[in-house]
């Protein structure tokens, strides 16, 4: 484990200086990530200007299902960086130089990239949500704090094993290098409480593509309007979700027979 | 004429050529539309109007704003980075075509495909909601509607190619584009009407060129603006055309003479 750590701090650092390097970029991507955090937050705060609820939730509510999906998105951003670029790993030869490295070759794959920007990005997110608890006291006690964090690790270690199954699949095809950018498409889905969708579409983003279990059923949870019976499940679905796609890791590996270098 | 008609035609075949970047660009358009649907229809359950807006209109605005995103804001700009940063604009400069006119017609391309793609999910969504969708009430509006699109098509390509000739100063553009990109799209009313915003920002936004780019054509497609507004639209729109093509161009024949074929 402190392998490990001493191994993504190393990662980290050369991410920094390669981000400070390439001063101008950075600062453009990061103004763009706080604009989008700040347009949607004012669209959120306007549209409450407007109307008393959103499907029964109050402004402090709305705004805590939008923070708790940045949260997510965020964090997984953050820390699966490299998957972003698993097909040019395998492409240019990068993934047989991890294999004889004494390290885990997925460990390498997804955290060869450290975003920084999305860390800088993190601390107003968390600042936010921080306050909005501070607006909702009604449900601030241990138990709500307790589920609400459980969750949102439980919605983090779903995305870790999205981004391992796609890590997976460019092994395994050498192709598919859109399907983590879908992923992060459909995710933008969670931006607003689930409730707000059709029964169908409810049922594909909790099911199917569990989008529902990573960002809604965290501030759920924390509101009280979710039942334990849903807070096992998606227990139960990221263990399950996580079994099946390192399954798929090592069949990959297995599969693998080099492609370039 | 017809060598930027063959651009066109090789653009359009290179975009279907690409299925897996078009799918991606149709996911991100198709959540952005799913979700901008289901929450405007929940914000509308119990109320017959919003903002002075009524269900339909306001379920037609984000249709419609699909279309429109797809065919105003669709854009090669990021290419044009690229073939300046690595040097590869240098074979375009050599050839007897027009840079300006050869982006043109290659964005053109790719508006082409995108609004076929837009087109085909609204009309998915319209059939899977059994949703309704407004229609103008007078030809004046669609023929003001037309106008006012044409309007944002040649605004938008300025504008792009103005940002995308940063690339003549520095290899770092892509970080300032993407915000570019993404501040463009918030305020030209993608993501929410403007009248969503307080009075006074709104008095700001529109001094600006990037209202008059999606949330104008629709304001006057959703008939909510009296003649006046929309002819001092229309005025605005010229203004920011003539300023932006005068800015673009003259920044383009700059970064020429910086142009250093780094790469080339």
């Amino acid at each position: 484990m402190k392998k490990y750590f001493r191994v993504w701090w190393r990662i980290a650092v050369a991410s920094l200086l390669t981000q400070f390097s390439t001063w101008l970029s950075s600062v453009g991507y990061l103004l763009g990530k706080l604009i989008r955090l700040f347009f949607f937050f004012i669209f959120i705060v306007a549209i409450f200007q407007h109307t008393k609820s959103l499907k029964g939730y109050s402004l402090a509510q709305t705004v805590l299902f939008f923070l708790t999906f940045n949260l997510v998105d965020i964090v997984a951003q953050l820390f699966f960086r490299g998957i972003y670029a698993a097909r040019r790993i395998v492409m240019e030869g990068d993934l047989d130089f991890f294999l004889v490295q004494p390290a885990s070759p997925l460990f390498r794959m997804a955290c060869g990239t450290v975003d920084f920007l999305d860390f800088f990005t993190l601390i107003p997110v968390l600042a936010l949500v921080g306050m909005t608890f501070s607006h909702l006291p009604e449900y601030l006690n241990f138990f709500s704090l307790f589920f609400y964090v459980l969750l949102v690790l439980n919605g983090i270690l779903i995305a870790l094993a999205i981004h391992v199954a796609v890590a997976a699949m460019a092994v395994w095809t050498q192709e598919l290098e859109n399907t983590i950018w879908i992923y992060r498409d459909l995710m933008t889905l969670g931006r607003f409480p689930i409730d707000i969708y059709s029964s169908a579409v409810r049922w594909v983003l909790t099911l199917a593509i569990p989008i529902a279990v990573m960002t809604s059923f965290p501030a759920q949870a924390f509101l009280g309007k979710l039942s334990l019976g849903w807070i096992l499940f998606s227990f139960g679905l990221s263990i399950a979700m996580i079994s099946l796609s390192l399954g798929l890791w090592n069949k990959a590996l297995k599969e693998y027979t080099s492609v370039s270098s | 004429m017809k060598k930027y008609f063959y651009v066109f035609s090789l653009s359009l075949q290179q975009a279907m050529q690409h299925r897996a970047s078009l799918l991606m660009d149709r996911v991100r358009s198709v959540a952005l539309l799913l979700s901008l649907y289901f929450l405007w229809s929940a914000l509308m359950q119990n109320q017959d109007s919003f903002l002075g807006y009524s269900r339909t209109q306001m379920l037609s605005y984000v249709l419609c704003m699909n279309l429109l995103r797809a065919f105003v804001l669709s854009t090669h700009a990021w290419d044009m980075v690229g073939e300046i940063s690595s040097g590869r604009i240098s074979s375009y400069l050599l050839r007897p075509i027009r840079y300006f006119g050869f982006c043109l017609a290659r964005d053109f391309s790719q508006k082409v495909v995108f609004l076929g793609s837009a087109l085909l999910e609204v009309f998915l969504l319209l059939w899977c909601l059994r949703a309704t969708v407004y229609f103008p009430g007078s030809w004046r509006s669609v023929f003001f509607f037309f106008v006012a699109v044409w309007g944002a098509f040649f605004m938008y390509f300025f504008l792009a190619f103005l940002v995308s000739s940063l690339a003549f100063w520095t290899s770092e553009s892509a970080g300032p584009l993407f915000c570019f990109e993404l501040l463009l799209q918030f305020t030209a009313g993608v993501f929410f009407p403007l009248d969503v915003l307080p009075p006074y920002v709104q008095g700001w936004l529109h001094v600006l060129p990037f209202p008059y780019l999606i949330y104008f054509p629709l304001s006057i497609y959703l008939e909510k603006l009296p003649l006046s507004s929309i002819l001092h639209g229309f005025m605005m729109q010229g203004v920011w055309m003539v300023i932006l093509g005068w800015v673009a161009a003259g920044v383009w024949r700059k970064g020429l003479r910086v142009y250093m074929a780094e790469g080339g």
